[in-house]
């Protein structure tokens, strides 16, 4: 049996899965909302003039974005994969013909749809409120826009498999994501973006893997990016993917074998 | 009263038992208190952006927004250290049944399960939030009075009941279904929205986080007493709605309790 089948019956068991735990899923989207909170917040402060060069329109479309594309790029093996290596619960996997990465991969994506169909009247509701949004014009941008999604899942996808197989050695892995997703919560683009940090600092923020996993792709879904700055985006987005990805494929075999050397 | 003795002795207890588990693992000194003070102050930065390009934010000037984080560090650091373990820890029991071991103790059941778990390296958060507060009061000269600082302690202690009782709530909750333990996660997430003066807020928002999910209370409220900005109708207001969320979380816990079927029954 070649690999199309058993991916196509992951998918299928994960869209299951996710329609079971729908009511999980709707929290997971509110928990995730919390862009949509900044919004009201920035709108409400850009009320007697722009920030920088944000008026309350700005404001409302790159939070909406935001809000999307954490939902886009959702993923969440950290937990799962951390909870198995701890337990064991790992070795049911490992018989399995297809890699257990590939499983949780196969998980995550096949809970999209439900999850974009549960956070898109949520979006809607919101730019009614508001208004509505304005969105890149250029084709370049939203041609530009589709591989930066991708890679962004890509990369918070790398980021967790690096961390979870921290289990393999560590008690507890997710607590030490929890640490990722304070920082991520700073620097990503979530609360506030990016651009409007003080020089210097923004900079750097702009170079690190949480901006390139949210903060990129909503500048660029919202038309903020001229194409060589999209470009140099999608080039840093690669640059962290490729480390992350060695990383992971590393530690992930290191892994297994000090799994097996206790666990046999 | 020898139930209150008896339930106080348990308290102590198991306060006891977690603060002598986190004593043998001393590395969540570091990793669990101070990057979590480290994590919460840069948490802020949105503030600090507003404040650079506005020289107030909703009418509360920097250091008024200092003493604003400070009580923002004490709930957030309250919610992390009292709130949040004993909430995963219930969840884990009723998700595995074990819930029976809890509730035959002779101690009131919502008790037991509300110490059942802390984390006593994340109350350093609420010390550096109290030091902020001190901080920052001193900085804009306040010399509270009586009356100050009795609504203060009024603001505190409501603000406290209500946290709680958001708590014991989402708690009940997760009796119902095994799906809705992730409310945990979502109130974690949404303390964040604690930071901002609440004054920002504008119409049914503003009312639900005065109300309903009462972070005005929490942080705005405290902030506002030390001020002398806080009025008596807005005083009042929140021992309401602090009594009332409490009256709920009671009930609420008293239903979830009554559909508890353990993992064998």
């Amino acid at each position: 049996m070649s690999l199309g089948p058993k991916l196509g019956a992951l998918w299928r068991l994960g869209v299951a899965e996710a329609t079971a735990y729908r009511a999980s899923l709707l929290v997971w989207v509110l928990t995730t909302a919390l862009p949509l909170v900044s919004l009201v917040l920035w709108h409400a402060l850009a009320a007697d003039g722009p920030i920088a060069d944000y008026d309350q329109r700005a404001f409302d479309s790159y939070f909406v974005a935001a809000f999307l594309v954490r939902q886009l790029t959702a993923t969440w093996i950290v937990w799962d994969l951390d909870r198995q290596i701890r337990t064991g619960e790992l070795n049911a996997l490992l018989m399995r013909p297809v890699s257990p990465v590939l499983h949780h991969a196969m998980f995550n994506l096949a809970a999209m749809p439900l999850r974009a169909g549960l956070a898109a009247p949520v979006a809607a509701l919101v730019l009614i409120a508001t208004g509505g949004m304005s969105l890149a014009d250029s084709a370049s941008s939203w041609l530009l826009f589709v591989p930066a999604l991708i890679l962004a899942w890509l990369l918070a996808f790398s980021i967790q498999l690096c961390i979870a197989c921290l289990a393999f050695w560590l008690t507890r892995a997710s607590d030490l994501y929890d640490l990722w997703i304070s920082a991520y919560i700073v620097l990503a683009g979530y609360l506030v973006p990016t651009s409007l940090f003080p020089s210097g600092f923004g900079e750097v923020a702009r170079a690190l893997p949480f901006h390139a996993t949210l903060g990129f792709p909503v500048e660029l879904l919202i038309g903020r990016l001229d194409t060589a700055e999209a470009l140099t985006g999608i080039g840093i987005q690669l640059a962290w993917l490729a480390l992350f990805m060695t990383l992971g494929a590393w530690l992930w075999r290191r892994g297994l074998r000090a799994y097996g050397a206790f666990g046999a | 009263m020898p139930e209150l003795g008896r339930n106080l002795r348990y308290v102590a207890a198991a306060l006891r038992v977690s603060v002598l588990a986190a004593l043998e693992y001393r590395v969540g000194f570091w990793t669990e208190a101070v990057l979590g003070v480290i994590w919460s102050l840069a948490g802020a930065a949105p503030l600090v952006v507003a404040l650079e390009h506005r020289p107030d934010i909703a009418g509360w000037t920097p250091w008024e927004v200092v003493l604003l984080s400070g009580f923002y560090l004490i709930f957030a650091g309250a919610f992390g250290a009292l709130i949040e373990p004993p909430l995963f820890e219930t969840m884990n029991h009723i998700r595995r049944g074990t819930l029976d071991y809890v509730l035959l103790r002779p101690v009131d059941s919502l008790l037991a399960c509300m110490v059942s778990a802390f984390q006593p390296w994340r109350s350093l958060e609420m010390l550096a939030g109290a030091a902020l507060v001190v901080v920052a009061a001193l900085r804009l000269e306040l010399r509270p009075g009586p009356e100050q600082l009795a609504m203060l302690a009024g603001a505190l202690a409501c603000g406290f009941t209500a946290l709680y009782a958001l708590g014991v709530l989402a708690l009940s909750l997760s009796f119902r279904a095994m799906q809705l333990q992730n409310l945990a996660f979502l109130m974690e997430s949404s303390i964040e929205l604690a930071r901002w003066p609440i004054s920002v807020f504008r119409g049914p928002l503003k009312a639900v986080f005065t109300f309903v999910i009462p972070f005005a209370v929490m942080t705005s409220y405290p902030a506002q007493a030390l001020l002398g900005r806080l009025d008596l109708g807005a005083a009042v207001g929140a021992l309401v709605t602090a009594a009332a969320l409490a009256g709920l979380a009671r009930v609420g816990w008293a239903r979830g309790v009554k559909n508890y079927t353990s993992a064998s029954s």
